[in-house]
Order: structure tokens, then sequence, then C-alpha cells
């Protein structure tokens, strides 16, 4: 669907100096996906996304939407991509002028429907999927963010297209607020087969919505991968200290040497993660009823990222060498992977 | 004071003739300055259709309009205004030279206000695939209308203002009443008799307009 080949921006700052913003950019997005970009402020997300749909042209590479190269369309292509193409913003960017419907309305008039009863139909429609049906008379400024937010997508999807793309749409909204309205894109991307492409600094928006992610440092992707790879294996020092900075996966960047029982360890510090279907069973009483082995757990979590139940364990283990192994050997058959850390 | 001296019928001539003046000139000073201020943001950097040599022009020419003071622009434009309508007096002959000297200022105004507008919002209608015409007409001016309404406002009150300067060359209005005879023949009555009315109008522009903007301002 949405395919990234070696893309490269670069900015002449103030002072006549080349600033790179983006280098060896390689992506590929599939249909129906719903995929994150992760970065700190500065890091080149929000130009990334905005060269899909060329609010931002790249210097170099190519971006290809549906096998065709959108950085070679001419005016009339790009308008015509463009309304394939949705985007949502963190500031929702809604017309203040205008009534909700209005707003909705706007990208359809805009474009050459000039059928009015249509498209008043469309907009009932569209409200409906957001949940303001009640709301379309109302102006932008009468409205919580969230309910800003949903005008947002609503009009984003005024011309169906086939890709959303959300410029950190959660950053302004509170945590309960920002659930809502990924419950929203995640059931727009279901039913309507919508490939939904996000940029957020929030690791939180990525775990649940995401199926695939991107860590972007410096202009560069460090890493990427399934959302569960990446965050409970992460490799990248960047997606490390993201993952240590996220209570829920501390687990996984666990530091002993900065730990609170340094002194207290006795035993073989160990790291387990699963994921998927043995989350749910009852591996560790197994391996305890046979081992020699004392087992305290020290930090823990079990929950899941989208769909995908993970569990992620840090235990201190307390025997022999050979008893040890045994466990090991035990993990390994039930598929847990573990990680030595002391 | 003595009011007795003053001839009514002859004060409410002008203050007619001073509405007139202002009017038609705020008419062409829209059609002309409007355009003008669209053209100068839309063509500056980073803009919708940026053209740096046509903004640099444009710029300049604004620029050079609003540093002739406007009693020399008054001067200057006899043969035009005697040219282009007939006659450089009375009410007609003052109009040119208040659309040449305002029209300028207001699009300056008109781009200030454009340049307020959320570029968020603008960026949002680019990204909906929607052609630069109708972003200007359809979201960018309906998004800045209060701003442009105060805009008018003040220039309307410029141009009262200056109405009442082209008194001096022979225009007309309230102005010319209050040199003829308020100055010239020292009816101190009349020239306190102008400024009061003066006065007044620009309290109803400046508090209709006020109330025009807020009716239009959806914040």
């Amino acid at each position: 669907m949405i395919r990234i080949e070696n893309l490269r921006k670069t900015y002449r700052a103030a002072d006549g100096r080349e600033v790179e913003a983006l280098a060896d950019i390689e992506l590929e997005i599939g249909a129906g996906e719903v995929f994150g970009i992760i970065g700190r402020s500065g890091a080149g997300k929000s130009t990334l996304i905005r060269t899909l749909n060329l609010l931002e042209r790249p210097s170099a590479g190519r971006v290809l939407i549906d096998g065709e190269d959108i950085t070679t369309l001419d005016s009339e292509g790009l308008y015509a991509l463009r309304r394939r193409v949705g985007m949502i913003f963190q500031h929702f960017n809604l017309l203040g002028a205008k009534t909700v419907a209005d707003n909705i309305d706007w990208p359809l008039k805009a474009t050459g429907h000039t059928n009015a009863a249509e498209r008043a139909e469309r907009v009932k429609e569209l409200l409906a999927l957001v949940g303001l049906s009640e709301q379309g008379h109302k102006y932008p400024s009468q409205l919580s963010g969230g309910q800003k937010q949903r005008v947002g997508i609503a009009r984003a999807l005024a011309n169906r297209p086939q890709i959303l793309l959300c410029d950190e749409a959660t950053s302004a909204l509170d945590p309960e607020t920002t659930q809502s309205i990924l419950r929203l894109l995640l059931d727009i991307n279901r039913q309507l087969g919508l490939t939904i492409v996000l940029i957020t600094h929030e690791m939180q928006v990525i775990r649940t919505i995401c199926d695939r992610v991107a860590v972007i440092d410096g202009g560069r992707i460090v890493e990427s991968g399934r959302v569960a790879d990446v965050f409970l294996h992460p490799r990248h020092p960047v997606t490390r200290s993201m993952v240590a900075q996220s209570d829920a996966l501390a687990a996984a960047s666990f530091d002993p040497a900065h730990a609170y029982m340094k002194d207290k360890l006795r035993g073989t510090l160990v790291r387990l993660t699963y994921i998927g279907d043995v989350t749910y069973q009852p591996i560790l009483s197994r391996i305890m009823a046979g081992a020699k082995v004392q087992i305290t757990i020290l930090q823990g979590e079990v929950s899941s990222i989208k769909d995908v139940p993970f569990g992620q364990l840090l235990l201190e283990l307390e025997g022999s060498e050979d008893d040890i192994r045994e466990v090991f050997a035990e993990l390994d058959r039930h598929q847990i992977h573990h990680e030595v850390l002391q | 004071m003595d009011l007795s001296v003053i001839d009514w019928s002859d004060i409410w001539i002008a203050t007619w003739e001073t509405l007139v003046m202002t009017g038609v000139s705020l008419l062409f000073t829209i059609l002309l300055g409007l355009p003008l201020g669209i053209l100068l943001f839309v063509t500056a950097r980073r803009q919708l259709l940026e053209q740096g040599f046509v903004y640099t022009v444009l710029s300049f020419v604004v620029n050079v309009l609003r540093s002739v003071p406007f009693l020399i622009l008054l001067i200057v434009m006899i043969p035009v205004t005697v040219i282009l309508i007939g006659t450089s007096l009375g009410v007609e002959g003052a109009i040119p030279p208040l659309v040449v000297g305002t029209a300028p200022f207001f699009a300056r105004l008109v781009e200030n206000v454009l340049r307020e507008v959320d570029r968020g919002v603008i960026e949002a209608c680019q990204a909906m695939g929607i052609r630069t015409h109708r972003i200007i007409f359809g979201a960018l001016l309906p998004e800045a209308l209060p701003g442009l309404i105060a805009a008018v406002t003040v220039t309307a009150i410029t141009l009262m203002s200056y109405a009442a300067m082209s008194g001096v060359i022979g225009g007309g209005g309230l102005g010319d009443l209050a040199i003829r005879f308020g100055y010239q023949r020292f009816q101190t009555e009349v020239m306190v008799i102008t400024v009061a009315l003066l006065v007044v109008l620009v309290q109803i522009i400046q508090y209709s307009g006020d109330r025009l903007v807020l009716y239009f301002t959806r914040k």
C-alpha cells in the first residue's frame, strides 16, 4: 500500500547550513494496517508523516502509494491523491467560522460534490459514525477537545480515503479522551479497512492500536517491527529508554545495576517474556512444581499489546546451576523466552 | 457661542457629502485593497502561492503610496483626477485621491489579518486536496471575516478624516465647510459643529463595526 524508499529531507537553516531532517528512510506499510511511528520531539516523525501527502516534499527518494510514486505527481494528480489520503492533526485545525456539519461538508463541497442532498446525507452518516449526531449545528469552539478530534476524523473520512494519517492526533487530549479516540480509530480501521499511519511520542498510543511500529531518532528509523517484538525486546538505546519510561513495560528495560534490591540479590536474575496464548497457561506453577529452585518474582506485567497478550516477568532464581539449567530447559519447552541479566 | 449664525441646511448637506465621499471611497478602497491584500498575503514567503518577485514589487508599491503624506497626495493626484472624472473639485473630485490614499493602507491591514488565520487550518485544507482558490475564498476569507470587518472599520474612519482634509483642495463635505466658514470666515461655531458631527460619525462607525465583529466571531 505505502512504500517509502530511500527517503531524505534536508532543510537549509537560517544560517545557511544544511540540516538533515530525514535520512535513509525505508518503510513498507500494508493495506489495512495500523502503523505507528514513535519518536521524541524533533526526531523527524512529523516531517516523515507529512511526506505521505506531500505537505512536505522530500529532497530525495520515492514515496509509493499503491505502486505510484507520488513525488512525481503534477498538481492535478496531487489533488486527487490528497482526496484519497485523509489527515487529522494534533490541534484539530477545524474551521472556526463553520459549524460542525459544515466542517465535515467542506471537503465534499470544495472537491466538486455538487449534490447538496447527497452531501447532507453523507454528513449525517459521518456524524453518526463519530458519535456526534446531536452536535452538527454547533461551532467548534463549543466542543471539547475529544469532540473536536471526532469532527476532525469525520472530516478526514468525508471523501472516503483509503489511508488516514494521524499527526499526533491524541497529544493534546487527556488520557481518557485519548483512549476513546484510539478506540474510534480502531473501529474505523476494522469497519472500513482503512490503513492508518500515526505518529506519536506516547508509547501507550502505539500499544493500544498499532500492529507494527517504527522507532525514529535523529531522522533515521532505528528499529521497526511488530509492536510486541519491538517493545518487549527493545534493541536500540532510544527504544530502551522509551520503554523504560513507560511504567507498564518497566521489566523490559530493567537494569539490575540501578535496582532497589541490587545489594540483596543472591541468585540468578532472569527475564521471561512470553507472547500469545501461552500467557494464560499455568506454566510458572508447572515449572515450580517440579523444580528444586527458589523463585522470587521481582517485577512483572501480564497484559496485552493491541490484541496480543503477553507477559514479562523478572525472576530471581536460587538453586544449583544444574537445577537452574533444568528450569531453563523447561522454559524453552514452553517457548518462553528467557534472558539472564545477572 | 451663537448657534443662530449657523446655516443648518449647509451643515446637513455637508454631512451628507461627507457620508457619500466616505461611503463611495470605502467601496472602491475595498474593491482595490482587498484583492491587493489577498495577493500580498498569498504571494509572501511560505504562503499558498509563494511568488517572491510579485510580493516584492507589490509590497514596494504599497509602501511608496503609504509614505506620501495625504495632503501631498491630494495635490499630486489633481491632474490624474481631472483625467479620470473630469474635475478635481467637489465630492467626486475627492474620491480618487481618497481611494489611492487608503487602498494600500487597507491592503496591508488585510494582509495582516490573513496572516493571523491559523496556518494549520489552511494546511488541513491543502491536505484535503482542495484547490488553492477554493481555500482562499471558502476557508481563508470566512475564517478572517471578523478581522476583515475590523480592518474595514478602521479604514472607514481613516477615510472620513481624509475626506475632511480634502476640503483644503476644494473637496466637499464637512471639512470643506469647516475650512471655508470656520477657518476663513472665523465662524468658530461652524468649526465646533463640524468637528462635533465628525466625532459622532466616527463613534457610530466604530460602534457598528465592533458589533459586526462580535456577531461574526465564533470563538
